[in-house]
């Protein structure tokens, strides 16, 4: 029982919100290289803000790879 | 070795800090060891770089404080950059990151939002920089919390995960994958150094907004 816990808890936990963030980062990044193309004067600034918004995306993920790591520390 | 999720701090972790203190002091020693030539040579040209986007950053933010952001951004880029890039070596102190500890994170993250605070007080006065915590927002002191929960998460995830990461490849492939794990890594390495500091700047970006309001006019644009 522990095994399979131990394999599909960290699984569960953390495969969803993945999929989720790359679908958000991919939208994330097609903008951000659209508004560079469009208007190249402002591709550093766009850059910064893409990195934030990718930051702020991946930290909802790195949230729920620590409540797997606690999770499987437990189990 | 996996890196501590609890609230205590190793000593190695202190020790690792202590250690990229020093290098950075001595960096800065080497920096300004010769006067400043007009046109600067590597070093110089280096140092100067590196002082610009800083003052650069603070400018924006606040042009009479740029003495008192610039150096605390600048810190906290620079001691998560160098701890972060001496973990490549293979050297026994410094080889496990000090930004895999929790711990260490947390530190990092409370010393960037109580900087914060001190800053808006030192640049706009204990009543107006205090007040920004109750006022418009009275849930701003979740926020400030929640910031310095989501920094510290967000720095030990990235840096603690690929250390975990590392370490289950060499326990299955010892040879040629944990080099490639290196290489990879070297991005979070590079840029949430980076991350933590635009962040910091944007919580001080909304600390001072009551000197932006205030002066707007006599800003110039972006």
């Amino acid at each position: 029982m522990k095994e399979i816990l131990l394999v599909f808890v960290p699984t569960l936990t953390l495969v969803p919100p993945a999929v989720a963030a790359s679908l958000a980062m991919r939208k994330i990044s097609s903008t951000a290289l659209e508004g560079m193309t469009r208007q190249p004067e402002i591709a550093q600034q766009l850059f910064t803000t893409m990195l934030v918004s990718m930051a702020l995306v991946e930290a909802l993920v790195i949230y729920c790879l620590v409540i797997a790591l606690m999770v499987a520390a437990k189990i | 070795m996996t890196p501590a999720l609890g609230p205590h701090l190793p000593a190695i972790v202190v020790g690792n800090f202590l250690i990229v203190a020093a290098v950075l002091l001595a960096l800065g020693k080497l920096a300004t060891a010769r006067a400043p030539r007009e046109l600067p040579g590597g070093v110089q040209n280096a140092a100067e770089a590196v002082l610009d986007w800083f003052v650069g950053q603070a400018r924006r933010l606040h042009p009479d404080g740029v003495r008192l952001i610039a150096p605390f951004l600048a810190t906290l880029f620079l001691l998560i950059l160098l701890s972060n890039l001496l973990a490549l070596l293979p050297v026994p102190l410094l080889r496990i990151p000090p930004t895999s500890y929790y711990g260490a994170t947390l530190a990092l993250a409370l010393v960037s939002v109580v900087g914060v605070l001190v800053i808006d007080v030192r640049l706009r006065g204990p009543k107006a920089g205090l007040l920004h915590l109750v006022w418009p927002n009275p849930l701003q002191l979740v926020t400030e919390v929640s910031h310095a929960l989501s920094l510290s998460l967000r720095l030990y995830g990235n840096i603690g995960g690929e250390l975990i990461v590392g370490a289950l490849v060499t326990q299955a492939v010892p040879w040629g994958a944990p080099l490639l794990v290196h290489a990879l890594g070297l991005f979070p390495v590079a840029i949430q150094p980076l991350v933590f500091t635009l962040l910091t700047a944007n919580a001080l970006a909304i600390a001072l907004q009551g000197h932006r309001a205030a002066g707007a006019g006599t800003e110039r644009s972006a």
